[in-house]
């Protein structure tokens, strides 16, 4: 840990400690989760049962009933003179309720949101006293930007063995290309941005065909695949090489990621990841079960390697209450599978987070898992096949509004045996949302977001 | 040998036209559960029994009276008709003056509901009655009803509660300096209190009625309960400097120091106290949440 940030560790601690003294606390929430895991719709379903909330709504049972029903008033803490892009629930509401509907687009940049929340205090006496209020520190960015994360502990080298290791494990449809010219390239090969650049598109157009056709997460850079508002840029053109490599493009490849990694530092990890109280991680586990035995391996990966380092904090850090005191896992989409199955799919995700979970506990982190769904959308129905009727869903198509039951299949409690991956690549459909209020008066139709709140900072409010 | 679990699978509806979106019916089933009414406690029902049989009996046995009085004569029945119609008359003037200020408190209840719960119609509507009733010479703001709840809430802070809250601040450091002088020389810690009580009463009447509310003795209690409940709104800076400014003055030290007038300092400040927490009990929409 250098002085700097020990000396910025100390006055966040001192003024934590000040802010619990007057009964204001801020919490910093780090919502983290691989892309498409459903961080943008999570904060927006967050944001706004939590505003229903305070209003009176019985959007959140389960956190209400954790606060002693002391919940008074919820409300957007109002902007200040913040650089950074503010999180838009009311507009990802509109867009939700609107008619037809929109999910969000992929996030390409991060943006913050402040909520707070002032409860009653617990004491007899506390009606004497002005009302407590907790205030969140929310953060949305694109979830492809997390897997920079442990880049940071790497050096070109080893993030060039450890990639291409596994690239070879993937599907060759995706890498032919790429490994061909890695083949073809000369050990000694000069300094020439044609090179570099042919190389950077290359390996960046496998890391998205990787994504959207072979459901894989474990995906670096991050900003190959979401370059965010700066859109691409020489700091971007380079590739993982083999150890082999010498010469003027190896010397370039290694000066560029190194100039990447410190810019994502400044930019955006040092400023959001630095410090939290607490932590979800999210997860699309049943995207990952459909999407076969690599991508389902490929996710656990991902969440151990994020969160060694997000979790694995030192024990000076811990002392000084960087490290997140409570991390809870979340299974998204959970209302793609029927109800009977959403236990299985906690149980699942318990086990891919098994490496994650036992960093977090490691380093003094509380963690449990949920099965979640920020926006429900579906009611659970019965499918007959085969002969047999069996537990399904029912959602409405977001493209066309048609009527559909969707069998998920058996959502395995641990992960599956060999056999069940000869079943093939499955891909969920994407559902309508349900019918809205777009002010969000009554929060969003949800499943166990309530749990998951409670569990996270019940014990702050 | 159970049979092999089937792959996932989409069916498709066979309807023509596409079903309506899914209604999961969240707004009722989240809705706010109104907190019981407490209806009329037993205190509440004796005292009405009392006032009823006061002002019946009193009513019936003025009608016994006039009657007797027209069958002595006639003029001397018209004179006791008129003195009862006249005195019954002042009584229920006063009991339907003590009505409306009690009323008028549960508008501003009804008005900070509609805000609360986004009743963009309801809330002009409440604000429009509301600034009717303001004391003359009273800037009035036109066209909230087709203006944006956000907008229409953000003028009416501006325009009319921040000026009133100026003002309640206004009186309060004029009562203050009064608590801080009688204090200072009054005789007895007992006449402090008594003259403390009056004073705070008589500007938490005076905050009302800037506020458009004229609370007679019924509504000035309701408002006192409601400003013990509400003085936990009040900036919690206001009651860190209490306590600082109590802590400071209260010391022995300071006591051998200021002598009577840290008490009276005290008092002074409780008065600005109340200023604002009566500001904030009578206002029509709550304070801006992030001041």
């Amino acid at each position: 840990m250098d002085p700097l940030a020990l000396l910025r560790g100390l006055l966040d601690t001192t003024e934590d400690a000040a802010r619990a003294l007057v009964g204001r606390e801020r919490i910093r929430l780090a919502v983290t989760g691989l892309s498409r895991a459903g961080k943008t719709v999570f904060l927006t379903s967050l944001v706004a049962n939590l505003l229903a909330a305070g209003r009176g709504a019985r959007t959140l049972p389960a956190l209400s009933e954790a606060a002693g029903g002391r919940i008074r008033r919820v409300f957007i803490e109002p902007a200040g003179t913040e650089t950074v892009p503010r999180f838009d629930p009311e507009a990802h509401l509109a867009a939700l309720a609107a008619d037809p509907p929109r999910w969000p687009e992929r996030t390409e940049d991060f943006s913050t949101l402040s909520i707070a929340i002032d409860v009653e205090r617990r004491t007899s006496l506390g009606g004497l006293l002005p009302e407590r209020r907790v205030t969140l520190d929310l953060i949305d960015y694109p979830g492809e930007w997390l897997l920079d994360l442990p880049l940071l502990r790497q050096d070109f080298a080893t993030w060039s063995a450890a990639t291409l290791a596994r690239l070879r494990a993937w599907p060759a449809a995706a890498t032919t290309e790429f490994l061909a010219f890695l083949d073809a390239l000369p050990a000694g090969a000069p300094a020439e941005d044609a090179l570099a650049k042919r190389g950077h598109t290359l390996y960046r157009d496998m890391l998205r065909a990787c994504r959207d056709t072979h459901g894989l997460r474990f995906l670096q850079p991050g900003r190959f695949l979401n370059p965010g508002p700066r859109g691409d840029a020489p700091l971007l053109w380079f590739f993982p090489l083999p150890a082999g490599a010498r010469g003027g493009l190896a010397d370039l490849c290694a000066r560029r990621y190194a100039a990447y990694l410190d810019d994502q530092r400044a930019t955006f990890l040092d400023p959001f990841f630095s410090r939290f109280h607490r932590q979800v991680v999210l997860v699309d586990v049943l995207g990952a079960l459909h999407a076969g035995e690599a991508a389902f391996r490929d996710t656990a990966e991902a969440l151990a390697a994020v969160a060694e380092v997000i979790s694995g904090a030192s024990w000076l850090e811990r002392l000084l209450g960087a490290a997140p005191g409570r991390v809870a896992f979340a299974a998204t989409k959970a209302d793609h599978v029927p109800t009977r199955a959403r236990d299985a799919l906690a149980a699942l995700l318990d086990h891919i987070a098994l490496g994650a979970r036992g960093r977090a506990e490691a380093s003094g982190a509380v963690t449990t898992c949920h099965a979640v769904a920020a926006i429900r959308c579906t009611e659970d129905a019965v499918a007959t096949l085969e002969g047999q009727a069996l537990a399904a869903v029912r959602g409405l198509l977001l493209n066309g509004g048609q009527g559909a039951t969707i069998y998920p299949g058996e959502v395995p409690m641990k992960p599956p045996e060999p056999a069940f991956w000869d079943a093939g690549f499955f891909r969920m459909p994407d559902f309508q949302p349900p019918r809205l209020d777009p002010a969000g008066g009554s929060g969003v139709p949800h499943l166990g977001l309530d749990a998951l709140l409670a569990w996270l900072i019940g014990d702050a409010l | 040998m159970t049979a092999p679990a089937p792959q996932p699978r989409i069916i498709l509806d066979e309807a023509a036209t596409p079903p309506a979106r899914l209604d999961f019916g969240w707004e009722k089933a989240v809705a706010a559960v109104a907190p019981p009414r407490g209806g009329w406690s037993g205190a509440a029902l004796v005292a009405a029994g009392i006032a009823v049989l006061a002002l019946g009996l009193a009513a019936l046995d003025a009608g016994n009276f006039v009657a007797a009085q027209f069958a002595r004569a006639a003029w001397l029945g018209w004179l006791t008709l008129v003195v009862a119609l006249a005195g019954f008359g002042l009584i229920g003037a006063a009991i339907w003056r003590e009505a409306s200020g009690y009323v008028a408190l549960s508008r501003v209840d009804r008005a900070r509901a509609a805000a609360a719960r986004g009743d963009a119609a309801a809330l002009a509507a409440e604000l429009q009655r509301w600034q009717s009733r303001l004391p003359p010479g009273r800037p009035r703001i036109e066209g909230l009803a087709d203006m944006p709840p956000d907008a229409a809430r953000a003028l009416v802070e501006a325009r009319l509660l921040a000026p009133l809250a100026e003002e309640a601040a206004g009186l309060g450091r004029a009562a203050a300096m009064q608590a801080f002088a009688v204090t200072a020389v009054s005789p007895s810690p007992g006449l402090d209190a008594v003259i403390f009580a009056w004073r705070g009463v008589r500007l938490v009447r005076q905050v009302a009625m800037l506020h458009g509310l004229r609370p007679g003795l019924a509504g000035t209690v309701a408002l006192l309960r409601r400003i013990a409940t509400d003085a936990a709104m009040v900036a919690a800076t206001d009651i860190a400097v209490d306590a600082m400014v109590r802590a400071v003055l209260s010391s022995r030290l300071a006591e051998h120091v200021a002598g009577e007038a840290a008490a009276g300092a005290v008092a002074a400040r409780r008065m600005i106290l109340l200023a604002r927490a009566a500001d904030e009990a009578c206002r029509i929409l709550p304070r801006a949440v992030s001041r």
